[in-house]
């Protein structure tokens, strides 16, 4: 953890820090002389209050997107479109295909009726296997598979 | 496994990815050059408010120049050629990536950030203009220099293939590109003046009201109506996506103010001159008071306000950030017109 300081601009929380995975950041601050230096540190803490609030409003659409799965008002390629933050016109772009396709497979009576090779498709955009997706299994969303490398 | 190959090359972290890999390449070609003063000569700096535009159906807010611009700006400078390729096909993509480091040059590359799997999960968003630099490869992992993280990074080819054929908006196209040509005795007041003049005219001419200070005026006058017009949820989301367009990872704080006054700062100093240092203090105040709107801004949002905190009052913030930055972007149009 780096040192805390009053000054606005290095202002920093474990709370920030947790959201970016405790990423250290360079931002720009005044030294003492005035100069402006880079420092680095895990982030201001309203940008991890905001950023904070954008995720808990993609997790509120997940979640609503299980639900409509569930209640079987629509395929699992929605659950799997809005968890990977995809738009109908994003993920038709992805798989290659018109968005009235994409808008069709996520009704499940089309979706059910899918070819293997669409299913393949978009099993390897989703970083799942096509029996997932005949299944009906919803995995986590392709950022949860992160790797560190460091 | 196959050979390693890593070429010599310089990781330096900066705030920006843009100006932080132009920096890097140049330097890694002989010329000192800091993050902050790739970013001025440029031009990086602008705003725009583009509500017809949406991201995540929200609208787009712009603290920066478009992406791919510093690049374009230093690529024309005198003695100075980048090579630039995008590609049809992932395949061929890599393959001359490969060939090309193979030659001992590091590549820049645009990429999307969602498919980059070292990125915190957090800031994996579909935002396809990130910028980072290859310098090598250990078996079927490549080597990255990005320059927003600490340390250089590896990245499994497959993810980093993928990130570079990202779809949507700006979609990078597999774009690749290296200095092939560098004059190392530039002549950076010339450098310097062009910069800032580009980034007056953007500023303070443009005929659109939604760029430059008008937008920033603009931006003031919707945000303070938000609240009406969009409910209360709709109107902490818009308000929140503002903060973030100006403070998160990549702007180096104050939306990409500090970075550019310290670019003032650091061009006073070079060329002797008091008036750059003083609008490099008056722009560090217009960050300040970004800042202090942002911190207004995301106590709104997290619905723990304190008194005086409202919409109406975020919005005065801003406006006063565009009359500092009126009055200092007429000083900096007075000094390179004056040096011309």
């Amino acid at each position: 953890m780096t040192k805390q300081s009053p000054d606005m601009h290095t202002e920093t929380t474990d709370k920030a820090a947790s959201i970016t995975d405790g990423l250290q950041t360079v931002s720009y601050t005044a030294n003492s002389q005035g100069k402006l230096e880079q420092v680095k540190g895990p982030g201001w803490q309203p940008t991890g209050d905001v950023n904070r609030q954008a995720w808990q409003e993609i997790e509120k659409q997940i979640e609503q997107a299980r639900n409509r799965v569930a209640a079987g008002r629509a395929s699992c390629l929605y659950y799997y479109m809005v968890a990977n933050q995809m738009s109908i016109l994003l993920l038709a772009r992805y798989s290659r295909q018109s968005p009235l396709l994409v808008l069709m497979h996520l009704i499940p009576f089309f979706f059910a009726r899918l070819s293997e090779t669409r299913l393949e498709r978009y099993a390897a955009l989703f970083q799942v296997t096509p029996e997932d997706l005949a299944r009906g299994d919803l995995r986590p969303a392709v950022y949860f598979s992160s790797l560190r490398h460091d | 496994m196959t050979e390693a190959l890593r070429i010599d090359f310089r990781h330096r972290q900066s705030a920006h990815c843009e100006s932080g890999v132009t920096a890097n390449l140049l330097n890694h070609r002989d010329i000192d050059i800091s993050e902050a003063m790739a970013f001025g000569i440029g031009a990086g700096l602008f705003f725009g408010y583009f509500p017809f535009i949406r991201i995540n159906r929200l609208p787009l807010v712009t603290y920066r120049a478009a992406a791919g611009g510093l690049l374009k700006r230093f690529s024309r400078l005198p003695g100075f050629n980048l090579t630039r390729r995008t590609f049809s096909s992932a395949g061929e993509a890599m393959a001359e990536l490969d060939a090309t480091l193979a030659r001992n040059i590091p590549v820049g590359l645009q990429t999307g950030v969602f498919w980059l799997p070292y990125f915190p999960k957090a800031l994996r968003f579909h935002f396809n203009a990130h910028n980072l630099v290859v310098y090598g490869k250990q078996g079927n992992d490549y080597l990255i220099s990005d320059p927003v993280f600490p340390e250089p990074v590896l990245c499994p080819a497959s993810d980093l293939a993928r990130a570079r054929f990202a779809s949507g908006a700006l979609a990078p196209r597999g774009k690749m590109y290296y200095f092939d040509q560098v004059d190392r005795d530039f002549d950076r007041e010339r450098a310097i003046i062009e910069g800032i003049g580009s980034v007056c005219t953007m500023m303070l001419k443009s005929m659109f009201p939604l760029i430059g200070v008008k937008g920033i005026r603009f931006l003031a006058g919707r945000l303070g109506r938000w609240p009406e017009r969009l409910g209360h949820d709709r109107a902490a989301l818009h308000l929140g996506h503002v903060v973030r367009m100006q403070e998160e990872i990549g702007t180096g704080g104050g939306g990409f103010r500090f970075i550019y006054a310290a670019f003032l700062q650091e061009s006073g100093l070079l060329l002797g001159d008091q008036s750059l240092r003083t609008c490099a203090s008056t722009l560090q105040a217009a960050g300040d008071r970004w800042r202090e709107f942002a911190a207004m801004a995301a106590r709104i949002c997290k619905q723990r306000p304190k008194p005086g905190d409202t919409y109406e009052a975020a919005a005065d913030h801003i406006r006063q950030c565009a009359a500092i930055e009126m009055q200092t972007f007429n000083s900096l149009q007075d000094w390179s017109r004056g040096k011309r």
